[in-house]
């Protein structure tokens, strides 16, 4: 029964990963290469203020969502006014600087060692110590992060983001704050991803570096694009297909030695034959046109 | 070409220019080149309120390129552009178009993927909704505010003929269609002045009527127009005034009657 | 403990002084080797973007690939290496045609998007990484077991191959650079590269052309391949370093230009170099990928780029 739960933790951090993209990518229609930056920044930031500072989970999970969304804006502020493949560019490197710094600034947090003993995060002062508490634990912050970006979404806020990535200039033309209203959605994405981080890091109790990667950013962009962009139920489908694709696999009884590469393989396949037969995904309404 | 009987119009110059109490847009030697070529050449032109006034020429003359200027998408090379007193070139185009400048695309330029009633629903002006933290903290004040935007948004719907379409996605409309929308759309974003980039082009004929008669009753409601139109019959009907502009300069202007009368813009330009 | 006399203290300050040195310049020297071996792989990524505007990432797959063919022609197979290198690049020229007919060209057909096309190009990456690493495992493999031959210029050290590096990048790169200037197909190339319609319009089949910078680009990937993978070996990962590196170096180079990637790669080479001796090698990527970021904020259009004003596009 655990091995359900588990995966049921894993597609509820997945879920808000992908929602919080949708904003960025679905939305604004801004295809970012570093939302797994900001997913590793909220996982370090709330560990860290656990371990350091000792504050309780959602303390610091509030400081991380914070912080998150102010260092979003280090690269959202400039980079915004480039377009397509540069903003893209960008991103990636944003990307690989903050794995860079994850990676070697060694005094804060442990490097390539990732840092252990995580403590249990703790509602109502009971313990979210068993994987089915935990997947109650994730699927309440999940639903919740759901319900508020669904609120952002089907707002006048989510339309005139719409608005912007149909045709900027003519969002311009109405007197819209195009940069602004980028930045602000840039922001808030950031700030989400930084929940899943949380979770992610109370329920392995052990973080390191190489679980927010450049490839990492790549997996998210794959669950926004085989789910579909720009509604809510695409990512939705995307995140629950992504995380379950491995565990079919399994049951295939395909050896672990080659599942692992046969998994990615088919990633890439689909994001191949999706671009050019469904470039909005399997539900998903905005295909990067 | 026969250029000589444009001398018997008044030739521009900068220094002829009045200001009257109804001038909302004054452009003061405006120029802007794209690598050599001139797009628009020492142009200095006023429009008023209450008036329509026409900018007519062949293409490339350099008309709506005075309009990326005036709404800001362009930046002149020199010159100076006022609105109603206040100097806004420079300014972000989201910022003079919350000043009151409302601008027409010639390529339509609508939400493809939002509905009809989106398209016009985004448009409205200081919606509460479009911050994001009130759209959660105040959702009930942001849902009520809503109501009034869509019922608004249904009339101007309705004032264009497209009120069954208002579920259809803008990319699915006829270019007709999509041109109508984003007269809807301007007139819920308000404006004091409207800046028409071939609003009558792909229309059908009895939408063009009502057209016309929205444009001029624009006017009469103190408003400030300015059209780009290539149809004559559309000039002499509407327009108070005209310029006729051609290689980026303004050659002549004056009463509808006078520059189209003029023989040599009727050869030159019109080919009749 | 003796005292030390202040004799020796200053011989082995100065002897520090001239490992110092001479630690500079072999790394200088590593630099520009790895300079040759990028430009190449820029180059080729160049010819591509500059004339298609696709942001191909599965030029670092290609570049994997590269090496790959070469292992198996080289060690599976014991043939001898001059056929086997040749065997491998007409291979992996043939992937990059491959790449173009059937994932890029489709697109292109269909009027999508450029960013479809580069998320398109993101997924061919994921596919044929993994292919590789399913087949061949992820472990580091070899091509030449054994120790090389070194040769000495003053306090630089170079191994043979690394002087083949050096030697294929400077006659390869000119060379290229006159043909894209004196050929035909150089002048259609460049062409494409200035204006695609007025090209198609003048009668050049564009798609042809499309087809043989596809070649010509994977290509010269699988060639920096090899050379590096003759130096270090390999494993399924190395592409996308390299890719990254040739992307690099298109950006701050100059986009549009085929002088500026290989200008750029030997800056960042040389770049890297001082980073690792002044820093740490753990810094470098922050540092190349804080350049990106510079270059792409403060002059987009690159080194030797002429400036396009966004604005133009508009009208």
């Amino acid at each position: 029964m655990n091995y359900l739960w588990h995966i049921l933790v894993m597609i509820n951090i997945y879920i808000i990963l992908a929602l919080s993209f949708n904003l960025v990518a679905g939305y604004t229609g801004l295809l970012s290469l570093c939302h797994a930056a900001f997913y590793g920044i909220g996982a370090y930031a709330t560990t860290l203020l656990m371990m350091k500072a000792g504050w309780g989970f959602f303390p610091s999970l509030l400081a991380a969502i914070l912080l998150t969304g102010v260092l979003s804006l280090i690269i959202a502020v400039p980079s915004l006014r480039l377009r397509g493949d540069y903003f893209v560019l960008a991103t990636l490197g944003f990307q690989i600087i903050v794995f860079t710094i994850l990676y070697n600034w060694v005094s804060l947090t442990r490097g390539p060692y990732g840092i252990p003993g995580i403590p249990i995060p703790k509602v109502f002062g009971v313990e979210v110590n068993t994987v089915f508490r935990y997947f109650l634990f994730s699927g309440v912050i999940a639903g919740f992060c759901s319900l508020l970006l669904w609120m952002l979404k089907t707002s006048p806020f989510g339309r005139v983001l719409k608005a912007i990535r149909e045709d900027e200039i003519a969002a311009a033309a109405l007197g819209k704050n195009v940069s602004g209203l980028k930045v602000t959605a840039f922001a808030i994405a950031a700030g989400f991803a930084a929940v899943p981080g949380a979770l992610f890091a109370g329920y392995m109790r052990y973080i390191d570096p190489t679980s927010f990667t450049l490839m990492e950013s790549v997996f998210i962009i794959a669950i926004i694009i085989i789910g579909g962009a720009g509604n809510f139920i695409g990512p939705v489908v995307g995140a629950a297909f992504m995380v379950l694709l491995p565990e079919a696999l399994r049951f295939l009884h395909i050896p672990d030695a080659i599942a692992a590469n046969m998994r990615q393989i088919i990633y890439g396949l689909l994001l191949i034959i999706l671009m050019r037969y469904r470039p909005q995904g399997l539900f998903g309404e905005y295909g990067f046109e | 070409m026969g250029n000589t009987g444009l001398n018997e119009l008044q030739t521009w110059k900068a220094k002829e220019v009045v200001s009257v109490n109804g001038v909302t847009i004054e452009c003061c030697n405006l120029t802007k080149t794209f690598g050599g070529l001139k797009a628009v050449d020492d142009v200095s032109v006023t429009f008023e309120a209450g008036k329509v006034t026409a900018l007519i020429g062949p293409n490339g003359a350099g008309k709506t390129t005075l309009f990326h200027l005036i709404s800001g998408f362009l930046r002149p090379d020199s010159g100076q552009i006022f609105y109603r007193g206040r100097r806004i070139d420079g300014l972000p185009p989201w910022r003079i178009a919350q000043m009151g400048i409302g601008r027409l695309f010639q390529d339509v330029r609508v939400f493809g993927k939002l509905s009809a009633l989106d398209n016009v629903r985004v448009a409205f002006r200081k919606q509460s909704g479009e911050n994001p933290l009130w759209t959660v903290v105040r959702r009930l004040k942001v849902n009520r505010e809503e109501q009034t935007f869509t019922e608004e948004a249904k009339r101007l719907l309705q004032f264009v003929g497209l009120s069954e379409l208002e579920n259809a996605l803008a990319e699915d409309l006829s270019y007709g269609q999509q041109k109508l929308l984003t007269i809807a759309r301007l007139l819920a974003a308000g404006a004091d002045v409207f800046l028409l980039d071939e609003p009558t082009a792909g229309v059908n004929p009895e939408m063009v009527r009502s057209l016309l008669s929205l444009i001029r009753r624009l006017a009469e409601e103190g408003k400030t127009v300015v059209v780009i139109e290539h149809n004559m019959n559309v000039v002499m009907e509407i327009a108070d005034w005209v310029f006729f502009m051609d290689e980026g300069q303004i050659i002549a202007f004056g009463l509808p009657e006078e520059v189209l009368g003029d023989r040599a813009v009727r050869t030159a330009y019109l080919g009749i | 403990m003796s005292r030390p006399n202040l004799k020796s203290v200053k011989r082995e300050i100065a002897d520090a002084f001239m490992e110092e040195s001479k630690m500079l310049w072999q790394l200088l020297a590593n630099g520009f080797v790895n300079g040759c071996l990028f430009a190449l792989t820029a180059f080729g990524f160049a010819l591509i973007y500059n004339t298609t505007r696709i942001f191909h990432i599965a030029h670092g797959a290609i570049y994997t690939a590269g090496a790959y063919l070469c292992y198996v022609f080289l060690v599976k197979l014991g043939w001898n290496m001059p056929l086997a290198i040749i065997l491998a690049l007409t291979l992996t020229a043939l992937l990059g045609i491959l790449t173009e007919l059937l994932v890029y060209a489709p697109l292109e057909r269909r009027g999508a998007s450029l960013l479809v096309a580069l998320l398109s190009s993101l997924g061919l990456y994921i596919a044929l990484v993994n292919f590789i690493a399913m087949v061949f495992g992820n472990e580091t493999k070899v091509l030449r077991p054994g120790v090389e031959a070194t040769f000495h210029f003053g306090p630089i050290i170079l191994t043979r191959i690394q002087f083949a590096q050096v030697i294929t990048a400077c006659v390869l790169l000119p060379l290229l650079l006159l043909l894209l200037r004196l050929t035909d197909w150089g002048k259609k190339i460049r062409a494409l590269r200035d204006n695609p319609t007025l090209t198609e319009v003048m009668g050049v089949n564009t798609r042809v052309v499309r087809l043989f910078v596809f070649a010509l680009g994977s290509a010269l990937a699988g060639i920096s391949a090899v050379l590096s993978a003759l130096d270090i070996g390999m494993d399924p990962h190395i592409g996308m370093p390299a890719l990254l590196i040739a992307a690099v170096a298109l950006i701050i180079g100059g986009v549009g230009t085929f002088e500026g990637p290989i200008i750029g790669a030997f800056l960042l080479c040389i770049l890297q170099s001082l980073v690792i001796w002044q820093v740490s090698a753990r810094w470098m990527d922050a540092v190349t990928f804080g350049l990106l970021i510079f270059f792409l904020l403060f002059r987009p259009q690159g080194l030797l780029g002429q400036r396009r004003r966004l604005e133009e596009a508009l009208t």
